[in-house]
């Protein structure tokens, strides 16, 4: 005698019918998760910090490079003719027009501030004709 | 899919979780065949899902993609675990909700008999037959969960149900 075929469904249903996880899974799930998350939000600061900090160096290199560009710029020759130039300057002054020394007082700040602009861009410049003059690295 | 563009993960999760968790596990379940490796199986697997939620497009359905992953996770824990245990083991006939492993009062074959059967199958009749009962699923669910043809899931089915019928046959006649 066989078993009929509804009494084979009947107990395949009562045998797995039923299988679930344990009723705490999805707590613990959402536990694990949480700390993933958690985990997450660390490594993307730590990640944060790292650029900031790549970006701190590569900004106090740059700085530096500029700082030895200008000093390598401060050489006797420099500073004898910046000398020369204060010396014409005051020497020339007694002579200026009137209309001259009006207009030095009121575009002063400007040509200071051209002058500086020229005097840093003159390392860059040297960076600059330095890198063009590197010959290109075939591959 | 909005959620998940929303990168609202947990969200996300806590709806996925009532809709597969018990499909996932028995996905699991039926490859591994030990409740507890299961359960870490379905716990790994809902971990990858938040894990590559922001990276999931929709071009395959939300249901294809877990069920990649399930199957995925499993055959890796398959692997890595010590040797198979049978569905006769008292741990594993405990581990069957409502399965009480003395004989039933109203058949022939008690269903400790009827799991020995099951265990008996080739793989896939076992796992189709498994995942059928487990939720009444359509031909089609089973189908998609194991990445196989609708034709095939059936023919496994019948195969499955004629061997296990015969068997049972012969089980009550010698009882």
């Amino acid at each position: 005698m066989s078993t009929p075929d509804f009494e084979l469904d009947k107990h395949l249903r009562a045998l797995f019918g039923g299988l679930d996880t344990r009723p705490d899974f999805d707590a613990r799930l959402m536990a694990r998760l949480r700390a993933e998350s958690q985990a997450d939000a660390t490594e993307r600061m730590m990640r944060a910090r790292q650029q900031e900090s790549a970006r701190y160096r590569r900004a106090v290199l740059e700085l530096q490079g500029w700082r030895r560009s200008m000093l390598r710029l401060l050489t006797l020759d420099t500073l004898g003719v910046a000398l020369l130039l204060v010396v014409a300057v005051v020497a020339a002054r007694p002579y200026f027009s009137r209309n001259v020394m009006d207009m030095g007082r009121q575009y002063g700040p400007y040509i200071a501030m051209m002058v500086s602009i020229a005097i840093a861009a003159v390392p860059l410049l040297g960076i600059w004709a330095e890198q063009a003059r590197r010959p290109t690295r075939s591959l | 899919m909005e959620l998940v563009r929303q990168e609202r993960r947990d969200e996300a999760i806590a709806l996925l979780l009532p809709a597969f968790r018990r499909r996932v596990f028995g996905l699991a379940y039926s490859f591994l065949r030990d409740r507890e490796a299961a359960e870490d199986v379905t716990q790994e697997v809902f971990i990858k899902v938040w894990r590559a939620l922001p990276r999931y497009d929709g071009r395959a359905s939300m249901s294809t993609w877990i069920y990649t992953i399930a199957r995925n996770a499993s055959l890796s824990a398959l692997r890595s675990r010590r040797p198979q245990s049978s569905l006769s083991d008292a741990e594993v006939m405990e581990a069957v909700e409502g399965v009480d492993p003395a004989p039933s009062a109203d058949a022939g074959v008690d269903r400790a008999a009827i799991l020995r059967l099951v265990e008996q199958l080739p793989t896939r009749q076992r796992q189709v037959i498994m995942l059928f009962y487990m939720e009444e699923q359509s031909h089609e669910e089973v189908a998609a969960m194991l990445a196989m043809p609708v034709g095939t899931v059936k023919t496994l089915l019948h195969r499955a149900r004629a061997r296990l019928s015969a068997a049972a046959g012969e089980v009550s006649a010698t009882a």
